[in-house]
């Protein structure tokens, strides 16, 4: 590949200051460093790094998508099966998910790849690799009926007010891939509130998802309103391993569990903030569940194992609450905001009316709150070396 | 004895480690001190080319503190003064007489060591013009003499990447150390505090509060040390010395007489035979590395790969240094480097992103591995820090230049070479240790 590189670095001075094609060069460097790994040196000490690097991070997070990606699909392609009443093999499952979701994925990158050049260019800093996670992600959070036009607009909201206006990756305080799910959410609630499956089928044909069943039946045990269900398989291990219709990536819990697992190992994201998260959520389902019988609500009685495999809870907290840059900084600050994150989804899911899932609503709340958990344990950590200094 | 156990941080498994058997000589004709080695002082020459000067010599003073100046470490002519940009001082170059003369100070026996005042000691070691070897914290400046310090600190192991090994160097210095600590002990009404590894042959020293430390680096570095065993308070004041630095001292009381030789490792991927040398201050580091490296294009550092000096085989080694780093300058560009599974035979990361299975050595290159980005902050710094501090957010109060605040964080008792692992294995490649230094400047100039 020396070619290649010999090229790239030739035409490199065109891209430098002072040359017409200046305003490219974030472009430029983009290509170039994804190309060939970087040939920066040190300046001063430490004077040897680390391999890794935010490519690396947000490259891995990517990888650690993929399966989801190809779950997804083969999911897509047996719930039409179903809906049209054809049996498919694995492969042709495959296929027809892929026909769906690749549209899907190219929308979100170009909409994504065009702002972020967009305002690499216009800004003057280098394109950010963070985008690349965003991009991934939002696919995977949205149903795969969902109109290409729709997808174009979330992203660029997304990708603009979630990330950009902020100063990019790094400055952001929402998560931007929740955010453009959640302007969607907001939008066009008709076609993406979570009441009725999604699924790409026949027109009219649709159902009610796992939580809005008991969201509205009143006065019963949600596992038995599960268990009655006839038009899907609602029992938990069908719930945890996916074979329902739902958002692209979010529905196989296992896949899901494996990638958290290789993520924390590779501590690239914390396992303070899943601990927090299941720990919490487990806690405000059994509190749930304490209260069930004084109340109507059958959302109540959902118990707390059901809630870690219904929706996206798993999804949202493996890939979206332990986003670093928007979730809390410090160590304690982590496991309490997983904690919360935790705690609101079933608040969101069991008592709010409106939203039969709550783990989006719950991230992007936790995140406005991130900073304010941080100033917390700062001030504990200010408190105690005051008390220190006194002595 | 008590005993500390750091948990975070981390030993660098960098190649090139010296061997400790041999302790070679140095031959060179030239000696040089670098003013710029002492942060915030303001140097004013006592000498001019050509003057004739023998060891331990002033050669200049601190213009802030006229009281302190900085000895010759040879005996011979003034050869070159070099100044920099705005006429700053950068080398001052001495050549060397065949016979090496020393100024004769008072000599004493141990017993009087022992008996002399706090007084009597600081007068002596500023009349040698030795008082540079102390410096304080907070800031690691040289101090001012006038202010006692609360305690004195000694770290008595090295954890750094292909440092020397204390154990070797003490070994037939025993008495003077011993020598050096009861004259220092002079100087502070607190406490001498001296931390070791287990089993050390310093453990025999006596006057002196003795801790045991185990962990990885920076387990060996004074500021952990200090943190772990008293930390500071606002308005305290602290003096560390290196423990070559006190035999020094021990043997101008015992002889008389300054020598200024200590035995520094020379070491890294790029130097052939790695070891040790016994050199004087400012020694030429062409003296050191000639023949010795395994190619042309090498980054030479006076100091270690992480908070060394970046230097070139016409400078000298610096007055705080103990060891020299030489690390390749070439880099190979990896095509669809960031999509590689990353064979952990050339890449080394703290994050287990690439398997590594086995124990061996890397060879590292000056290549930063990546470009500059926005901090993400994904807790690679916390992981290497063994202080009650939060690096983040310290890291925040010093851009946003909040005094408050970062005084309120702990800035007192953090100095940048106890956070150059956290610049080592920051993803978004920031530079922590600089900010570290940034805002410890900020505070100085406030106070």
């Amino acid at each position: 590949m020396q070619w290649l590189l010999k090229y790239i670095l030739k035409i490199k001075p065109n891209f430098e200051e002072g040359q017409k094609l200046h305003w490219l060069y974030p472009l430029y460097e983009a290509t170039e460093t994804i190309l060939f790994s970087s040939d920066e040196k040190t300046k001063s000490a430490p004077h040897i790094r680390d391999s890794i690097d935010i490519k690396r991070v947000m490259i891995l997070v990517v990888i650690t998508l993929i399966p989801c990606y190809i779950f997804g699909a083969i999911n897509v392609g047996y719930q039409n099966a179903i809906a049209l009443g054809l049996e498919r093999s694995l492969i042709g499952n495959l296929f027809f998910g892929a026909m769906t979701i690749v549209p899907i994925i190219a929308v979100t990158f170009i909409a994504g790849a065009f702002w972020e050049i967009l305002f690499a260019i216009v800004r003057k800093h280098e394109i950010s690799e963070g985008f690349l996670v965003t991009c991934a992600l939002i696919p995977l959070t949205m149903p795969p009926s969902i109109p290409l036009w729709q997808l174009f607009i979330a992203t660029s909201f997304g990708i603009v007010i979630g990330k950009e206006i902020f100063g990019g990756v790094g400055m952001n305080i929402f998560n931007p891939a929740l955010t453009a799910r959640c302007f969607i959410f907001f939008s066009y609630p008709s076609k993406i509130s979570g009441d009725m499956v999604w699924l790409v089928g026949p027109d009219g044909y649709s159902g009610a998802t796992a939580l809005s069943i008991p969201a509205t039946t009143k006065n019963s045990d949600a596992v038995t309103l599960l268990d009655n269900v006839s038009q899907f398989d609602y029992s938990w291990l069908n719930l945890a391993s996916g074979w329902i219709p739902g958002s692209i990536g979010e529905t196989n819990k296992f896949i899901i569990f494996a990638a958290a697992v290789i993520l924390m190992a590779m501590k690239l994201i914390s396992w303070r903030v899943i601990l927090g998260g299941v720990s919490g959520l487990f806690a405000m389902a059994y509190v749930g569940n304490l209260i069930a019988p004084y109340s109507d609500n059958s959302m109540l009685s959902i118990p707390a194992h059901y809630h870690l495999v219904m929706g996206s809870f798993a999804f949202g907290l493996t890939f979206m609450a332990t986003e670093p840059v928007t979730g809390s900084h410090t160590d304690i600050g982590r496991l309490f905001y997983g904690f919360f994150v935790g705690v609101l989804t079933v608040i969101i899911r069991s008592i709010n009316p409106a939203y039969p899932e709550g783990v989006m609503l719950a991230i992007l709340l936790m995140n406005a709150f991130a900073s304010l958990i941080d100033y917390f344990v700062v001030k504990v950590n200010i408190n105690r070396r005051m008390a220190r200094y006194a002595q | 004895m008590p005993h500390i156990k750091i948990k975070k941080g981390h030993d660098l498994k960098i190649s090139g480690v010296p061997d400790k058997n041999i302790v070679y000589p140095s031959q060179h004709s030239t000696l040089a001190i670098l003013p710029n080695d002492f942060r915030g002082v303001k140097p004013k020459l006592l000498v001019k080319e050509g003057d004739k000067l023998k060891i331990g010599s002033p050669l200049f003073y601190n213009k802030i503190n006229p009281d302190v100046k900085w000895a010759s470490p040879g005996c011979g002519k003034v050869k070159n003064i070099v100044y920099g940009p705005r006429r700053v001082i950068e080398k001052i170059e001495i050549d060397l007489d065949k016979d090496q003369d020393s100024i004769d100070y008072k000599a004493h026996t141990n017993e009087e060591i022992s008996k002399l005042s706090g007084e009597q000691v600081l007068e002596e070691i500023l009349k040698a013009n030795l008082f540079t070897y102390f410096r304080q914290r907070p800031f690691n400046v040289i101090p001012n003499h006038k202010v006692p310090p609360r305690d004195i600190f000694i770290s008595g192991l090295n954890t750094g990447p292909l440092s020397v090994d204390i154990e070797v160097v003490m070994a037939g210095q025993l008495e003077n150390f011993q020598n050096g600590v009861n004259a220092i002990s002079k100087l502070t009404k607190g406490n001498v505090y001296l931390t070791t590894k287990k089993n050390s042959v310093l453990s025999s020293i006596e006057n002196v509060k003795l801790n045991t430390i185990s962990g990885p680096h920076p387990a060996g570095n004074v500021g952990i040390q200090i943190h772990h065993i008293s930390y500071l308070r606002p308005g305290e004041i602290v003096w560390t010395i290196n423990p070559q630095d006190v035999v020094v001292l021990g043997k101008l009381f015992r002889t008389g007489k300054y020598d200024p030789t200590r035995i520094i490792s020379v070491g890294g991927p790029s130097v052939k035979t790695p070891s040790y040398y016994k050199v004087r201050t400012g020694v030429p580091i062409k003296s050191l590395i000639h023949d010795n490296l395994k190619s042309e294009n090498v980054r030479i550092i006076s100091g270690d790969v992480l908070t060394g000096r970046n230097a070139s085989a016409q400078d000298s080694l610096s007055f705080y240094d103990y060891s020299i780093s030489v690390i390749s300058n070439d880099i190979k560009r990896e095509f669809i480097g960031m999509l590689n599974p990353g064979s952990s035979s050339s890449r080394y990361s703290l994050t287990p992103v690439f398997v590594s299975l086995s124990e061996k050595l890397f060879n590292f290159t000056s290549s930063q591995n990546g470009n500059h980005r926005a901090v993400v902050p994904i807790n690679a710094w916390e992981r290497l820090l063994p202080m009650d501090i939060l690096p983040n957010e310290l890291y925040r109060s010093i851009l946003a230049e909040d005094i408050e605040e970062m005084e309120n964080l702990g800035i007192i008792e953090c100095d940048d070479e106890d956070f150059a692992l956290c610049s080592f294995a920051c993803p978004s490649k920031t530079d922590v240790s600089g900010v570290i230094r940034q805002g410890l400047n900020l505070l100085q100039a406030e106070v």
